[in-house]
């Protein structure tokens, strides 16, 4: 049970109370001045001015806030800190107001007195400054402002007692308040979800704008579910349906649904909270072999329309639920889809905690919709997430065990492809040829450098080993030029890191295991299981730490769950719902439980919002990833609610929640509302759902549509990543990892492999593919709850200027020269495939006039054809040597490439329409989806 | 409020939000918002703020830009900057390194090493420097030199997120995003935040000049020494801008008649405007970086002359002219100082490469009257240590350092002709006027006007800073 203990109910009340008592604040009681003092002045000295001013011997200023002398006595600045009553003429209170530029205090925008505090202090000086050593508990219940307002929220315990009995606004905690199903209102036969935005509008005096036509609802609808646009057959379906609109547009939603597509669509949003990449990042940026088998069973488990609480479990603890499904594995990728490596430069338990810090908070964000980083280093400083929890939390990963754990491939996954391993084959035998070279030239260098000082020649390390004295050892690297050495260094590493890329096609599982924290210095290659999980490292105890140091742990904590959750502290009450074991095994498992239970008030809130937000453009609550006091708070908690009760009602079903959403008139409505100045007046926020909110396609929808209307998608589901083209100068940038180069980006030879929908595009976390960035694709650096949709000049570079870009162009038109006959012709279909609408005859008019225009342009323009590498010449500077040096690296994918057509490849008729299919491509009715 | 672009807030309880709305519709990303008050001024209807539009900062200062010279992979102290005599006793002596956050770089047997540099002192305030840097010594007393900053990181791509952006583990605004956000552009026909990257991009890759959280204006552009300066800013070889304006203008054909039946969606405006204003750049950009326009005197002062210190010569030469065009904040990368072996050679020839083409851009602002206004800084992302592992007579280098590192800092408003802080005497640690890297990021902020703990984007629940958690001026580095 949550116990919130309420002294006052309502924080309203207290201001309205506030408000106009200033004025006669000094009438202020004796009594009520130094309850006044205790109960918010102190605290807000405390906790806002002291650490500057007064706490360890830290004085600023020269002023010292701990005692009312100090303060009287005042710092360096000529004005007088405090003047009983007058606060006017009080510096503490000047600064604290932000009024004067000079004097701006707490200086950081995060500690800033608000109002109420404000007024706290003014209220108190002005009736005197009275200083009192009493504490809290001397004033309950009597005071005349009601002794505290706000709530007190029980949890496992704070690191002082000032945070543990703090009060909370009863709005910061609407997440951790029980999901309480509220009676829907409105009348019988309406949508409940009409019932409940409807509400709101009254509110608000709003009239909503009237349905959407059906094709603009198909297009939004398609977009939405599978990330691309309807085929003009799919439009003519729907136009022609003879059901009435509802019925015709469940249709529609059914069958979209039923699609493979859909869970590639709503498989990105996930791998958007996820953090998804192919890569670990940082210095090695090594590959990651496995994690396409991740990517896919996220797009698996959307298309089945698995029970989301059975796809948190899976994702938390497959492992713990059955070993033997290689399925389950492959599920607990997630757990390791932060950035990491452990490089020999590093501090092993740092990289360790480094896990450990990003696992604990990602579980947080992504499931909870609570991040919980905030409380790594103390208390949290708005919600009531002690530190302690933290790390309770933390000590359930505290067994987690990095592994890429044997799983056979099974039925449901893609395995082809394979064979474009002979690409890395060419590579690995190019490096093995030339280190073959470099150790006979090295050799023969080291053996003429014996021989001239008359010794006997022996391989360094042994002469090491044995303890030669330095000067009669070779010194490393004699005779190899800077030349050599880069090369030499580029053929070792890039051997190294092949064998991350050829694991790629090996049936195993990025995953985890639970067990001791193996000794390891280094992670130069993919981990294996170990031989003993319980020998060979160190059983992992829980601590508190102090400062987030993993050599500074202080107390000793359990594993166990959020303890402010209602029912979750084990403090008060052990349970099956809010214990974690302290064996090795079954703590991930126990903690999934907790988290996939409907008496968790933040999982079920999560993921109803999460599925709201990517139909309307915003959540009820506006920042998915923070429930907490700092987050937006929900605009329609009920709404909220009713949905998340629904939810776990239809079987945690997240398509039967697609079909509720999208079946509302909400959803249904248009985006253009008659009065939209009047609106946009009443509804500044734009919160009232009045009208349906258009929104700029993503970076991938944007390239997957492209791909579907010129006909190259190809349309397989998962398997190993693709590699389409992506801007030639950012594929051959040479890019450092660490001591080497990375190799280049190449595309797959073959189109078809290049032609696949986005979300298989090999994400390496160095090397972003530049159209995908500037269209504000997020980077997997951090969880992300909502993409941008921003508007900036590179866009207008990429989709105007860019190879890709133009080349869609071409082959769109060839597809419209093949499947029509006429310009005319090619023209209507045209607008039919890429702005799903016919195009009136004034547009095919302009459409035609612009051609004519182009092809006498094109006659003049000498167009050549875009030139594929087969290697690459590359400057660098040698770490060895500071020199520069060039080196040569073989392009053998781009060598075999089989090009996609560019404007040289095609006549000048075809080239006028590129450009007309490339203005369209280009134009605001096609990135916009209303 | 001091600065049009600092928020009406009530603290942090406010939970106020900025988004795209906010920022008129976000026009401009880097090379973005340009035009629209510049070129466009007169057709733009649309824009009524400019995110890039230049401001005042929260304090009076002299610097009003910055070119910082980072210089990748971790330049040693003690071969550059901070002579350690005692290492000449203790040379190949053995070395025993305690404590338990020890990285397996710091394992086997190791030596102290000295240094294969010698040093003199010179200027007027006789600055402690390795006589290879023959030119930069010359204007030694334009420098202040600082040796007493510590990083948290040991590792090459985490140190470097951590210089670059406060955060160890990327995602986070850049520096140079900071600043413009801070102060915006004075031109409106460049990025306000540009980038001179070397030829491979450092470890931790384009996260380093990354805007994180910031809206789309303030991203680092790379600006490419080879190729197009600006990704795709040209259309295929061929297509000339005759036939280029006729498709743009069947795009605001359509895009007019489409506006017309969307009233009310105001992101259309925006959009339409970023052609015209990306048709305009594509003319103007390779003018204004053409570093050819620049007479043979200026060149040669850079070192431009085809040798070795041609390359970072011309970067400087294109700082200069950058920010002479109003640019806010300049980078320029160089390296890798990443030297475990053979540190003699390796930092001799980085040197060399470096060394006119700095003395150059200082001399070359000094004399123009820019260094007063501008702020330039020198530094890695971490030192190097005394020690080293078996390598074998001339063949050693040294390792990583997260406690002492070289840096220096000069023009307007810094401690000229200083030198700041000491390291112990073997190099190993700062042990004089130390300070963690968020004092630093907080002293250059102060430096170019901007108060770091004002500085602030309202972002996952908290307001974000430069710094991080806030941190304090560094006194001795302002003169």
């Amino acid at each position: 049970m949550l116990r919130f203990i309420i002294l006052m109910e309502l924080v309203l009340t207290f201001v309205l109370f506030l408000a106009t008592s200033v004025v006669g604040a000094e009438t202020l009681s004796k009594t009520d001045a130094e309850a006044l003092f205790v109960l918010k002045v102190k605290p807000l000295l405390n906790s806002r001015c002291v650490v500057c001013h007064g706490k360890d011997g830290k004085i600023k200023g020269g002023l010292d806030l701990q005692t009312r002398d100090t303060m009287l006595k005042g710092g360096d600045s000529d004005l007088k800190s405090l003047v009983p009553g007058k606060p006017e003429e009080s510096l503490i209170y000047i600064a604290a107001t932000w009024a004067n530029s000079d004097y701006e205090m707490p200086p950081k925008e995060n500690d800033r007195l608000n109002e109420e505090d404000l007024t706290y202090l003014k209220q108190w000086i002005a009736a005197g400054a009275p200083w009192s050593e009493k504490s809290d508990s001397d004033f309950e219940g009597h005071n005349k402002w009601g002794a505290k307002e706000g709530l007190q929220v029980v949890t496992s315990g704070g690191l002082a007692d000032d945070w543990t009995n703090r009060r909370y606004k009863q709005e910061n905690l609407w997440a951790y308040q029980p999901v309480k199903r509220p009676v829907v209102p409105g009348g019988a036969g309406q949508h409940p979800v009409d019932a409940f935005i409807e509400m709101g509008l009254k509110t608000k005096g709003i009239s909503p704008a009237k349905l959407a036509d059906r094709r603009t609802l198909i297009r939004r609808a398609t977009f939405d579910l599978i990330g691309l646009p309807p085929t003009p057959a799919d439009v003519k379906a729907f136009l022609e349906d003879a059901s009435d609109d509802l019925t015709a547009f469940s249709k529609v939603v059914d069958r979209l649904l039923a699609s493979p597509h859909y869970g590639e669509q709503w498989g990105r949003h996930w791998l958007d909270v996820v953090r998804y990449a192919d890569s670990s990042g940082f210095a090695n940026d090594y590959e990651r072999p496995h994690t396409w088998r991740y990517r896919d069973y996220v797009i698996r488990s959307f298309n089945k329309d698995k029970p989301y609480d059975q796809f948190i479990k899976e994702q938390i603890a497959g492992d713990e639920i059955d070993e033997s499904d290689p399925e389950m594995l492959v599920a607990t990728g997630f757990l390791r889809m932060g950035a990491w490596e452990l490089t020999g430069m590093e501090v092993a338990k740092v990289a360790r905690q480094r896990f450990l810090d990003d696992v604990t908070d990602s579980v947080g964000r992504v499931f909870l919709g609570h991040p919980l980083q905030c409380a790594k280093c103390h208390d949290h400083k708005f919600d009531p997430i002690p530190t302690r929890d933290y790390y309770r939390i933390q000590s359930v990963f505290k067994t987690t065990q990095f592994a890429n754990r044997p799983a056979p491939f099974f039925e449901g996954e893609n395995t082809n492809g394979f064979d474009e391993k002979r690409h890395l084959e060419r590579r690995r035998m190019d490096h093995d040829d030339y280190l073959k070279d470099f150790a006979k030239m090295k050799e023969d260098a080291a053996r003429e450098w014996y021989k001239e000082r008359g010794l006997e020649y022996a391989p360094r390390n042994k002469l090491i080993a044995k303890g030669v004295p330095e000067d009669q050892i070779v010194p490393k690297g004699y005779g190899v030029d800077t030349l050599e050495f880069g090369l030499e260094r580029i053929a070792r590493k890039g051997l190294g890191r092949l064998e991350w890329e050829f694991d790629r096609y090996e049936p195993f599982a990025f995953s985890v295991y639970s067990g001791v924290t193996p000794e390891r210095e280094s992670v130069y290659s993919p981990i294996r299981m170990p031989k003993s999980r319980m020998k060979g490292g160190e059983f992992e105890k829980g601590a508190i730490l102090s400062g987030g140091d993993p050599f500074s742990p202080t107390v000793a904590v359990k594993p166990g769950v959020l303890s402010m959750i209602p029912g979750s502290n084990d403090t008060i009450e052990k349970t099956s719902f809010n214990s974690i074991p302290e064996t090795v095994d079954g703590r991930r498992l126990a903690f999934a439980n907790w988290v996939a239970s409907r008496e968790n008030t933040l999982t079920t809130r999560s993921i109803v919002n999460r599925i709201w937000q990517y139909h309307f453009g915003q959540g009820i609550a506006g920042n998915p990833n923070n429930f907490g006091g700092m987050g937006k708070k929900p605009t329609h908690p009920e709404l909220l609610d009713w949905l998340a009760d629904e939810f776990v009602n239809k079987g945690w079903s997240i398509k039967s929640m697609h079909r509720l959403l999208m079946t509302s008139e909400t959803y249904r409505r248009s985006s253009h509302h008659p009065h939209f100045g009047e609106v946009a007046v009443k509804d500044p926020e734009g919160v009232s759902y009045s009208v349906f909110k258009p929104r700029r396609m993503a970076a991938e929808e944007l390239r997957d549509s492209m791909i579907a209307v010129t006909g190259e998608l190809n349309p397989e589901l998962g398997g190993i990543p693709s590699r389409p083209e992506i801007n030639i100068e950012v594929a051959l940038q040479p890019r450092q990892v660490m001591g080497t180069f990375a190799s280049a980006w190449q595309p797959s030879p073959e189109p078809e492999h290049r032609h696949r929908r986005s979300i298989y595009t090999l994400k390496i976390r160095g090397l972003r593919d530049p159209f995908m960035e500037v269209f504000n694709q997020p980077s997997p650096e951090q969880s992300c709850e909502m993409r941008d949709a921003s508007n900036v000049t590179p866009q207008v570079f990429s989709l105007l200027n860019g190879k890709v870009a133009y080349e869609r162009s071409v082959a769109l038109a060839i597809r419209l020269s093949n499947d029509t006959k006429g310009i005319h012709a090619s023209i209507r279909r045209g607008y039919e495939l890429v702005l799903n609408r016919p195009a009136s005859e004034e547009e095919v008019e302009i459409a035609f006039n612009h051609w004519k225009e182009m092809k006498k342009s094109h006659s003049k323009l000498k167009i050549e054809p875009p030139v594929y590498p087969s290697k690459v010449v590359r400057d660098a500077v040698e770490e060895n040597t500071g020199e520069p040096f060039r080196f040569e690296e073989k392009l053998h994918m781009y060598a075999e490439i089989d090009p996609d057509k560019s404007m040289a490849d095609v006549d000048i008729d075809t080239r006028a329409l590129a450009d007309l299919c490339l203005v369209l491509f280009n134009s605001n009715e096609f990135a916009y989806i209303y | 409020m001091k600065t049009p672009h600092r928020f009406p807030c009530a603290g942090p309880r406010a939970g106020w939000n900025p988004n795209r709305r906010d920022f008129i519709y976000s026009l401009g990303a880097s090379l973005g918002s340009v035009a629209l008050t510049g070129m466009l001024a007169n057709e733009a209807s649309a824009s009524s703020v400019n995110p890039m539009a230049p401001r005042p900062g929260h304090f009076p200062s002299k610097a009003k830009r910055c070119i910082f010279l980072m210089m990748e992979g971790g330049p040693s102290h003690i071969d550059t900057f901070d002579p350690k005599p005692k290492l000449k006793e203790l040379h190949l002596k053995e070395f025993n390194r305690s404590g338990e956050q020890q990285s397996a770089m710091a394992s086997g047997k190791r030596y102290f090493v000295e240094s294969p540099f010698e040093f003199k002192k010179y200027g007027q305030g006789g600055a402690d420097m390795a006589t290879n840097w023959q030119h930069l010594s010359t204007v030694a007393d334009h420098l202040c030199f600082y040796r007493g900053c510590q990083v948290e990181s040991v590792n090459h791509p985490t140190a470097m997120y951590h210089m670059n952006t406060g955060n160890q583990f990327g995602g986070d605004p850049a520096i140079g995003s900071w600043v413009t956000y801070g102060l915006g552009s004075e031109n409106q026909n460049l990025p306000g935040f540009v980038v001179l990257p070397e030829v491979s991009y450092p470890q931790g890759g384009a996260a380093n000049w990354g805007k994180g959280y910031l809206p789309a204006d303030f991203q680092g552009t790379p600006l490419r020494s080879s190729g197009s300066p600006i990704l795709d800013l040209q259309p295929p070889k061929g297509i000339t801008p005759e036939h280029q304006r006729k498709n743009l203008d069947l795009l605001a054909r359509l895009n007019q008649k489409h506006a017309e039946s969307h009233p009310g969606h105001q992101d259309l405006a925006a959009r339409m405007a970023n052609y015209e204003l990306a048709f305009r750049m594509q003319m103007q950009v390779p003018d204004i970086i053409d570093i050819g326009k620049e007479d043979q005197r200026t060149r040669e002062m850079y070192g431009v002359d085809g040798g070795d210190t041609d390359r970072f010569g011309r970067k400087c030469l294109l700082a200069r002219r950058l920010i002479e065009k109003g640019v806010r904040f300049v980078q320029l990368y160089a390296g890798s100082w990443d030297s475990h072996d053979y540190i003699g050679r390796a930092h001799g020839n980085l040197v060399r490469q470096v060394d006119k083409p700095i003395a150059g851009l200082i001399q070359d602002l000094a004399n123009r009257g820019l260094l007063d206004e501008t702020l330039i800084v020198w530094c890695g992302e971490f030192g190097r240590s005394p020690d080293n592992g078996v390598r074998g007579g001339v063949a050693y280098g040294r390792d990583h350092n997260p406690k002492a590192m070289p840096m220096w800092i000069a023009g307007g408003g810094v401690n000229a002709g200083h030198t700041i802080g000491a390291t112990d005497e073997t190099g190993a640690e700062a042990v004089d006027v130390v300070h963690p890297l968020k004092n630093l990021h907080v002293t250059l902020l102060r430096l170019l006007g901007l108060d770091d703990n004002k500085l602030t984007y309202f972002h996952g629940g908290r307001f974000k800073q430069l710094s991080q958690v806030g941190g304090e001026v560094i006194p001795q580095l302002f003169g």
